[in-house]
């Protein structure tokens, strides 16, 4: 069955542990020396963070990450870079960094990832607010009903300055995924392709709050089912109206 | 990738706003008579000189109950997707009615979004301490802003995102489009890109010593930089049917990554070739199927020469190219769409474009650009190719109708 995604793995960060585990769930740390130092002098918190989960993502699926097509997903991306760019721009007529501007592309953490690991293979930057882990799942079932195989996804959002969009920003929340639908190796369960809901399905108080802090915080339900592996149930992905969902199903 | 295949879809309806006007007629015009649209900046003032393809004419106004959306990117989207002449609203209306609002999807690629008004909100924020009441992060300034507005006005129900991967942007959101057709998601799809004159893309790409002062000149020895422009171009997407077939379509759109460098092309173009072979492979054609290529062909020296080695290791000498952007300026995240219409109006009205700005082809490249417009009676297969920062590459390929 093509239509269905196995998860090989799935890896999450966030800036503030204690909230995760509220959640029974454990991160990461963001690990700088995935880097050599050139890329790693250049590059935001924001890719290091993605590019931190993502390592983990393949490390746990045991895929090389130079053979894995990727989907790139956040909603202010280069947030902190941009941020720089404005105040500079806005300050004066100064000259700005080449280094920055190039840096602060939607697609910076997707280059650096090709770069890092010579890895030649499509990959892309998407964004859609309350959506954007829902949209970023529907891609990849798309592209892999194209070319069946793997995919990685990422999605991910940095600590915003505070002045943009209080609360959201206030958190920093980072999460990967190896999915495939290519034979039927060691998976932690499977999804379908992501669809509207057919009644909306209210998030607990407690994950509201998350995503008031990070809107990435919505693939929340999702982790917490790949870990408790229910045999059948429908995930929301978004708390938006109309509200994206998938089926989660665990493998026999 | 052996085996793989991709359906065709159709592009029921389409329409651009540049520097050359709002409709496909105008850019057309300017295509067929090879004259620029670039001029001075007037949006704003940079520390430096250059010349843009800023866009003119009159702006719509978003509608009150969709304020927070103003931006001016959103206005120029809005504007191409208003425009009658080109049948745009009714084609959604009509395709609304045929498959339910829920069925269709809305996808831009833009590297700018609202970065203008961001701009003007930072000086406030600079001076005061504290944002503008009217700055909207969300729904202004992020990426998304631009195809949520397009889904609101139009009160669609189906999924929707941006896609920033720099000046690839609107070359992958019909990538997604097509696919989202293909595997059934929704039954229509309205793709294309939206981007505009702001200060950081003219300043950032003038530290990197990529603008050119005077206007510019793709695939000349004598090129020396980028005119940015700004531009927006949209293209409904649908599933195939019989009453479609005379109509355009979207046969394959091949994408890869170099791999190589942030701001510049992998030397070798690898890249490049590899965008346009597995397009080629996903249409299950051969480059002598290629009737017609419009190059990326930003004017600047390192684009333009990796570009000419690629294209010749694909097609040899064999296939006429030409670059439009010495006519609209480079438009970003919107050139890959905006080209897209440049290749429609091609098939349609089977001219190959000249390359607007080129007086003497660079010695080293071996391959046949075309310089001025020229009257075909056979384009029947095109390939655009859309390159960005990180080494994102995509090569669409188009045909005049069903036929192949």
């Amino acid at each position: 069955m093509k239509d269905k995604l196995l998860i090989k793995s799935a890896v999450c960060y966030c800036s503030d542990m204690i909230k995760l585990q509220d959640f029974g769930l454990r991160g990461i740390e963001i690990d700088k020396q995935l880097m050599p130092a050139n890329i790693r002098r250049r590059a935001s918190l924001t890719t290091k963070m993605a590019v931190s989960v993502a390592t983990e993502a393949c490390l746990q699926a045991e895929i090389n990450p130079s053979e894995l097509p990727s989907v790139f997903a956040s909603v202010g991306g280069e947030i902190q870079v941009t941020d720089v760019l404005c105040r500079t721009l806005a300050d004066s007529q100064a000259m700005v960094s080449p280094t920055q501007f190039h840096n602060s592309v939607h697609n910076t953490t997707a280059g650096y990832w090709g770069i890092l690991h010579g890895c030649h293979h499509a990959t892309t930057a998407i964004a859609a607010v309350d959506d954007t882990f829902a949209m970023a799942l529907l891609e990849v079932w798309t592209q892999l009903q194209q070319q069946p195989g793997d995919c990685l996804l990422v999605c991910y959002d940095e600590i915003w300055p505070e002045y943009l969009a209080p609360p959201i920003g206030k958190l920093a929340f980072a999460t990967a995924l190896v999915l495939s639908n290519d034979g039927q190796k060691s998976a932690k369960g499977s999804v379908l392709c992501p669809q509207i809901a057919p009644e909306y399905s209210d998030l607990s108080d407690d994950l509201n709050d998350m995503i008031d802090l990070s809107l990435i915080a919505s693939v929340i339900p999702l982790l917490q089912a790949i870990q408790h592996s229910p045999a059948l149930a429908l995930i929301p992905l978004s708390r938006n109206q109309p509200q994206w969902s998938t089926w989660f199903k665990k493998l026999t | 990738m052996k085996g793989l295949i991709v359906q065709p879809v159709p592009v029921t309806a389409y329409s651009v706003i540049s520097n050359c006007g709002l409709g496909n007629h105008v850019l057309y015009q300017a295509l067929n008579s090879n004259k620029t649209g670039l001029a001075e900046l007037s949006l704003l003032d940079v520390p430096f000189e250059t010349q843009v393809g800023e866009i003119s004419v009159d702006l719509p106004e978003i509608q009150q109950s969709l304020s927070e959306y103003d931006s001016r990117n959103s206005r120029v989207a809005l504007a191409a997707l208003n425009y009658q002449k080109d049948g745009l609203l009714v084609a959604i209306e009509s395709a609304k009615a045929r498959y339910g609002s829920e069925r269709i999807g809305v996808i831009i690629g833009t590297s700018t979004s609202g970065l203008y008004e961001t701009e003007i909100a930072y000086q406030m924020l600079l001076e005061k301490g504290q944002m503008p009441d009217d700055f909207h992060f969300l729904t202004r300034h992020a990426y998304q802003a631009t195809p949520r507005l397009l889904q609101k006005q139009l009160q669609l129900q189906g999924p929707c995102f941006a896609i920033s991967t720099a000046c690839s942007s609107g070359a992958k959101a019909i990538a997604a489009g097509q696919r989202l057709i293909n595997h059934d998601v929704c039954d229509a799809v309205l793709v294309g890109g939206a981007d505009t004159l702001c200060r950081l893309t003219l300043s950032g790409f003038n530290s990197l010593e990529l603008v050119s002062p005077e206007f510019c000149q793709p695939m000349d020895q004598n090129r020396n930089g980028i005119n940015i422009g700004e531009a927006a171009a949209l293209l409904l997407l649908e599933k195939s049917s019989g009453q479609f077939d005379h109509l355009p379509h979207v046969l394959s759109v091949g994408e890869s990554s170099d791999a190589y460098h942030m701001s510049s092309p992998d030397p070798d173009g690898k890249g490049a070739v590899t965008a346009m072979n597995n397009a080629l492979q996903l249409a299950d054609l051969q480059p002598a199927d290629i009737d017609y290529l419009n190059l990326h062909a930003t004017a600047t020296q390192i684009n333009d020469s990796v570009e000419a080695k690629a294209v010749h290791e694909v097609f040899k000498e064999a296939v006429l190219c030409s670059g439009s952007k010495g006519i609209t300026g480079h438009t970003l995240g919107a050139a890959g769409a905006v080209e897209a219409i440049v290749c429609l109006l091609a098939l349609k009205y089977q001219i190959v474009p000249g390359t607007c700005g080129l007086e003497q082809i660079d010695q080293e490249f071996r391959c046949q650009v075309v310089k001025d417009s020229i009257v075909s009676k056979k384009l029947q297969i095109v390939m655009s190719n859309s390159f960005g920062f990180g080494g994102n590459n995509a090569s669409l390929i188009m045909s005049k109708n069903h036929e192949r």
